[in-house]
């Protein structure tokens, strides 16, 4: 069914020829079909990389934001010192705090929860003390003087503000490093992609070498015969980059559709911290179209140097 | 129209194919080229053709010296010239129509333009019936004449014919050096036919160029 349908692309996608009639390349040969397929698998890959890319930078986008809109303040159990009041203090400096939208003391349970991954579930907490947190939601991360609030608190005996920053950082970084592995994948399969392309195109030329010996002795010129095909090769890398670029827009559509269906609730929640919802939105797709004429150029330049290359050793 | 003095022609460092090859050829002249295979006919062939440089000697075509024409010079000159194979060398997935065309095509030519002469073309080489055909469908005979006509559509000045006759009947040989005369007759065109068919020579009385062992005889 695939072969039947790549069979069928070429009348899709007419090029245009000059003077008009039948391409003086043949459209369909074995040469042409397995670049076609290269091509095609190529830019799935190229399009994937840069859709994860996408997403990856959008959640790393996403998280900093929702991070930098957060700060903690963490109140330590110390020996003489009332908890619950020093917790409606904390939360009392910290709302009167410019910038500062709320403040919210987490209750017991809360504290609990956030403590289950790493002393597990069921265990009674009521006869430890243990550290309690005030979330600081702020209104503006620019505008906020947390400065002033820092002050306000050395007051409370035990007190301590996270900014996040340093979680910031990291995932900055990992996020950075992501994206840089990205784009080093798709340098990597841009070359891989330019050298299947120039092997492919020396088999081409060399299984229509009567081709070109014919349009040589009836006077056409390397820069004839090189347009007819680079218009060929252009032609397929429009095919080949359009169906890659299909086929990982499906992809991300099945992967978003399974890791909501497939996945447990906590393993879709991890996932999601690290690509969001899988949706690509305008950007994501925006990038993942650029592939096909990305391609497709790739494509037409390599072949044509290629075949000029090759036409100027043979002469 | 053509000029050769002291010729010489050697492929790498291998002895010399073609040796001290000093002739002329006049506008509008019919020459057959012959020899015993491996004389050097097709080497000779490609001399004219300009698809080969000559070792030594030099050679003259349409008032310019062949050796010193660059790449674009060389590719207008060889525009002026015609040539047809003994293999036909059609291109398969091409109708006969388009392959008749092709040199047209090559020039930039639109279809519109050129349609009108390759269908007048094709119905004088008696294939106006077959215009749609592929070459695989086609006889020798047919392929032969659309060869022809492909060479001939560009109204080149010389026309180079390889063993045009090697691929077909006696009767159909004679048929088609006819078909050569007539284009030399009305169209004015300079040919030379190379062919090592001596009972075929005898049936015309056009001049001779003879090649043996890479020398050149010609046979008026």
């Amino acid at each position: 069914m695939t072969r039947s349908l790549l069979s069928r692309l070429p009348h899709w996608l007419p090029f245009p020829r000059r003077g008009g009639g039948a391409p003086i390349v043949p459209e369909h040969s074995v040469a042409g079909r397995t670049l076609l397929l290269l091509i095609t698998i190529m830019s799935f890959l190229s399009a994937v990389t840069l859709g994860g890319v996408v997403l990856v930078q959008k959640s790393a986008i996403a998280w900093s934001a929702d991070v930098g809109r957060e700060m903690t303040i963490q109140i330590r159990p110390v020996e003489g010192e009332v908890m619950d009041s020093n917790l409606r203090t904390a939360v009392s400096l910290a709302e009167a705090t410019p910038g500062v939208a709320g403040a919210r003391a987490l209750t017991i349970e809360e504290s609990q929860a956030l403590l289950e991954p790493w002393l597990g579930a069921g265990l009674d907490l009521s006869a430890i003390e243990i550290p309690r947190l005030v979330v600081v939601q702020l209104a503006d991360p620019v505008d906020a003087d947390i400065e002033q609030l820092q002050r306000n608190l050395q007051a409370i005996k035990g007190a301590s503000l996270d900014t996040h920053a340093a979680w910031r950082q990291q995932l900055n970084t990992m996020a950075g490093t992501v994206v840089v592995s990205g784009l080093l994948v798709l340098g990597l399969i841009g070359v891989a992609t330019v050298l299947a392309i120039i092997f492919a195109t020396r088999g081409a030329m060399a299984s229509n070498r009567e081709i070109v010996d014919v349009l040589h002795f009836i006077g056409a010129s390397n820069k004839f015969i090189a347009g007819e095909f680079q218009g060929r090769f252009l032609s397929i890398g429009l095919q080949g980059g359009l169906l890659g670029a299909l086929l990982a827009a499906l992809f991300f559509l099945l992967i978003g559709t399974a890791a909501g269906s497939v996945l447990p609730t906590e393993a879709t929640a991890q996932v999601g911290y690290v690509f969001g919802s899988f949706v690509l939105g305008m950007d994501g797709i925006i990038f993942i179209a650029l592939v096909v004429p990305v391609i497709a150029a790739l494509t037409a330049i390599t072949s044509r140097l290629t075949v000029r290359r090759y036409l100027s050793e043979a002469s | 129209m053509i000029d050769f003095s002291d010729v010489g022609l050697r492929y790498g460092n291998g002895p010399e194919i073609l040796s001290d090859l000093t002739f002329s050829i006049e506008p509008g002249s019919f020459h057959f080229l012959t020899g015993p295979s491996g004389s050097g006919k097709t080497s000779l062939l490609r001399l004219l053709l300009l698809s080969l440089k000559p070792s030594r000697g030099k050679v003259t075509m349409f008032n310019e010296d062949v050796g010193k024409l660059d790449q674009d010079s060389l590719l207008q000159m060889r525009r002026h010239i015609g040539i047809v194979f003994q293999e036909f060398r059609l291109l398969d997935h091409l109708t006969t129509f388009e392959n008749v065309a092709l040199p047209l095509r090559v020039l930039g030519q639109p279809e519109s333009e050129y349609r009108p002469n390759v269908t007048e073309l094709l119905e004088w080489v008696g294939l106006g019936e077959r215009m749609h055909a592929l070459p695989t469908v086609l006889s020798g005979g047919e392929k032969q004449r659309a060869a022809i006509a492909r060479a001939v559509i560009a109204r080149p000045k010389i026309l180079l014919a390889d063993e045009p006759t090697g691929n077909v009947d006696p009767d159909l040989s004679s048929r088609l050096v006819h078909l050569f005369a007539e284009l030399n007759r009305t169209l004015g065109m300079t040919i030379i036919l190379a062919t090592h068919e001596l009972p075929l020579l005898d049936r015309f009385s056009y001049p001779r160029m003879v090649l043996n062992k890479g020398a050149l005889t010609i046979h008026d």
